[in-house]
């Protein structure tokens, strides 16, 4: 339905998740949730058609988004861990897991963040205790400024881009994500955001640190908000075990619904 | 034989059913053998019979053509109004399973709840026992009723008080009524699913300390049947199984049994199991406790239908509704999977679950091969939220559930829905304005959207006859009509 449901091929994720073919999912009849957010699982001002449902991760946000004029909500879970649950672990075998990946906060296609990143690269080194991985949105990859102030500090990759308008989507985004997340030990940002949630998810120890960066005209009581309700997950060296438990309760681990079962949900039964 | 006391009612036939039923019968049964007993008000002329086997047996009716009817070899009918029975017959047993709604014709001022009480005592022995249903006003029955007993048009109903009448509103209230009136109580039942017609009978301390869970369950498996095609205002089953459950059991229930005596005389009561049960076939079955704190059934009249302990837990529709209610799905998963792979064919009310273990509870029942789509259907019209508020369409709801349960399909309604009660109609009156208004709000949605295309495709098209309408195109396209003409003429030149 809405384009949003293919950014980072979640729908192509969820077609091959339910055995149809992953490369042409068909249209689902609702909103997926892309991304974690502390408002209704949806993008904020992405118009929606009236009375769909929404697929959102948790049971959480399913309270919250009610709680916000959005009835029709149905947990299912996170693409994501659908996706990390059927792709077997090559790295765990062999423990080759290395030093950290350590993703810049970013705002996405329309915003710009301020901040300092010489300070915040500096903060990193001293802190990881291995080689770090810096991750960035396509959009800060492709400015050679900024990919050469990290590039001065260790590996620089991109995991593609999410599209837009169907678009250009990466299909394998996700794919690409997870397997670098099994590459690294740590997994870290200067925000509490999806990346942390799916590199603790796929086994690193997480970290929120560094100066926060804002976005233009960003509302930081959001900001604040997250840091006061999941201290659990930021620090340097948060406890890991308590991370992964709130982590995967946002993930909605223990709702993923069985093929048969998701595909009625998203509209996908042919009968 | 028909004595006229005074006060009959001669055009008037009881218009509502006497007060009958296997379990009925059974009490009265119970009665010793070789007494006179007063059979007082409408009762089902199968108990006057089997009462009269074996007994000296008056019936009081107050309808002319109801008394003629009472045929019955040896029963001698009185036909009149209550207050017209003198105490010069006595009687060792007196029986009120209609209560006191109906004895009186409209002949007499009406008397109320404890006047009726006082003649039916002067009509007993020493020592006599009574037999007195009293209907409770505000039992499950009067709560899901569409109707008001205050407002009945009923030919009867020419002194409708309803919950304004005096008789006790309480089991503990009844017992002291009838105690004060010098007929102390010697047991006492909270009745199911109706009064006239009860099918269940639980002592209120079973109610208190018994085994909740199961008789929730038997409480709305009573009323299941009792109310299938009749309309109500809200499901009895779920009010019936929650007051159980929620330890208010005795205080909704539809009707309370008494049996007093006028002056304890040993061996004249008719005790009272803990819980009894009617089953579809008329056998009656007893719910007991065990010495090891488990409850077993056993028979107490007929062939046992069901035998043994008791199965523990709760019941299995109750585990669903609240497990969606609370958006719990990894637990309606673990039920619907359990159920379907264990008992597939038998509907949500009918089991009890106890951790992983699925239990028949009325093996009676006919097996369900829709058990799946009917607990769709109730989810969607039962007002119930669910995890799938998306899902609005029974047919999707119901591949949504199988994929749920770890089935790949199930089969969709067979025959025809359960009926809707006045409330679920509301509620679905109400889910489909809400679905209309968001159909509505869409298509402007779509329209919006609509234009927006239309614009960009607009903009597409102009931009495509420019590319295709350039200079050499056009020279190119010019010069295929030339050559064409230069060929037409050539050809039309030869012929």
């Amino acid at each position: 339905m809405h384009h949003g449901n293919h950014f980072y091929g979640h729908a192509h994720v969820l077609a091959g998740y339910c055995g149809l073919d992953p490369d042409a999912p068909p249209r689902i009849d609702g909103y997926l949730q892309h991304g974690w957010n502390v408002v209704d699982g949806l993008g904020a001002g992405t118009p929606y058609a009236p009375g769909r449902p929404i697929f959102v991760w948790s049971q959480r946000t399913r309270r919250r988004a009610w709680s916000m004029g959005r009835p029709l909500a149905t947990v299912i879970g996170s693409p994501f861990l659908y996706l990390l649950r059927s792709t077997p672990d090559e790295a765990v075998a062999d423990g080759s897991r290395e030093g950290t990946i350590w993703y810049p906060f970013h705002g996405w296609e329309g915003q710009k963040v301020s901040g300092d990143h010489h300070r915040l690269i500096d903060e990193i080194t001293a802190t990881e205790p291995g080689p770090v991985t810096f991750c960035l949105y396509w959009n800060e990859f492709q400015d050679s400024r900024i990919r050469a102030l990290y590039e001065r500090a260790g590996r620089v990759i991109c995991h593609g881009y999410r599209g837009y308008m169907r678009m250009r989507t990466d299909h394998r985004f996700l794919h690409h994500q997870l397997a670098e997340l099994r590459r690294h030990r740590r997994v870290a940002s200067n925000r509490l955001s999806t990346a942390i949630l799916y590199g603790t998810a796929a086994g690193c120890d997480p970290a929120v640190y560094g100066d926060p960066m804002y976005l233009d005209r960003e509302h930081t009581p959001t900001a604040d908000r997250i840091r006061r309700e999941w201290p659990e997950l930021h620090g340097a060296a948060p406890d890991p075990e308590k991370a992964r438990a709130t982590v995967l309760a946002e993930l909605g681990d223990g709702h993923l619904a069985a093929p048969a079962e998701l595909r009625a949900i998203l509209g996908w039964v042919t009968t | 034989m028909i004595r006229m006391i005074g006060g009959e009612m001669p055009e008037y036939a009881e218009e509502r059913l006497p007060a009958g039923g296997d379990l009925y019968r059974h009490l009265t049964g119970r009665l010793p053998t070789g007494i006179r007993v007063l059979v007082a008000g409408p009762h089902d002329t199968g108990l006057v019979e089997a009462l009269a086997r074996h007994r000296e047996v008056t019936c009081l009716v107050r309808s002319q053509p109801d008394a003629e009817k009472i045929r019955v070899d040896g029963v001698t009918v009185l036909c009149g109004t209550l207050s017209q029975l003198t105490d010069t017959d006595r009687y060792d047993a007196v029986i009120a399973l209609d209560g006191t709604g109906r004895l009186c014709s409209p002949e007499e001022s009406p008397l109320d709840w404890t006047a009726s009480v006082r003649v039916l005592k002067r009509a007993l022995r020493p020592g006599g026992t009574l037999l007195l249903t009293v209907e409770n006003e505000l039992g499950v029955h009067r709560l899901v009723d569409p109707g008001t007993p205050t407002a009945d048009r009923a030919a009867d109903a020419w002194h409708p008080l309803g919950e304004f009448g005096s008789a006790p509103g309480r089991p503990d209230r009844l017992a002291a009524a009838l105690g004060a009136e010098g007929l102390p109580v010697a047991g006492l039942a909270a009745a199911w699913p109706l009064p006239s017609s009860a099918s269940l009978l639980v002592t209120p301390e079973t109610l208190r300390y018994g085994p909740l869970d199961a008789l929730a369950a038997l409480a709305a498996a009573a009323a299941a049947t009792a109310y299938q095609g009749r309309p109500v205002l809200s499901d009895p089953r779920r009010l019936a199984a929650a007051a159980v459950r929620r330890g208010i059991g005795a205080e909704l229930a539809p009707a309370w049994l008494a049996v007093a005596q006028r002056a304890p005389r040993p061996g004249q009561a008719v005790p009272f199991a803990p819980a009894l049960v009617a089953g579809p076939s008329g056998a009656i079955t007893e719910i007991v406790g065990a010495s090891d704190g488990s409850w077993l059934r056993r028979a107490a009249h007929g062939p046992a239908e069901s035998p043994g302990p008791l199965p523990a837990g709760r019941l299995l529709e109750e585990r669903l509704l609240s497990a969606a209610l609370r958006h719990d799905l990894p637990e309606l998963r673990r039920l619907l999977t359990g159920w379907m792979s264990e008992l597939p064919m038998v509907a949500a009310g009918n089991v009890l679950v106890d951790g992983d273990r699925y239990a028949v509870l009325d093996p009676a029942v006919p097996e369900l091969p829709d058990a799946l789509a009917r607990l769709a259907h109730t989810l969607i019209t039962g007002g119930y939220h669910h995890p799938w508020p998306g899902v609005t369409d029974v047919t999707r709801l119901i591949a949504v559930l199988a994929g749920a349960s770890g089935l790949t399909d199930a089969p969709g309604l067979i025959g025809p829905p359960d009926r809707h009660s006045r409330r679920e109609q509301e509620g679905q009156l109400e889910a489909l304005r809400r679905r209309l208004a968001d159909a509505e709000a869409r298509a402007g949605f779509f329209e919006v959207e609509l234009e927006k295309r239309e614009a960009e495709l607009g903009r597409a098209k102009t931009q495509i006859a420019a590319f295709s309408g350039s200079l050499g195109y056009r020279a190119a396209k010019a010069g295929l009509v030339l050559a064409r003409a230069a060929r037409n003429r050539i050809t039309k030149g030869r012929s």
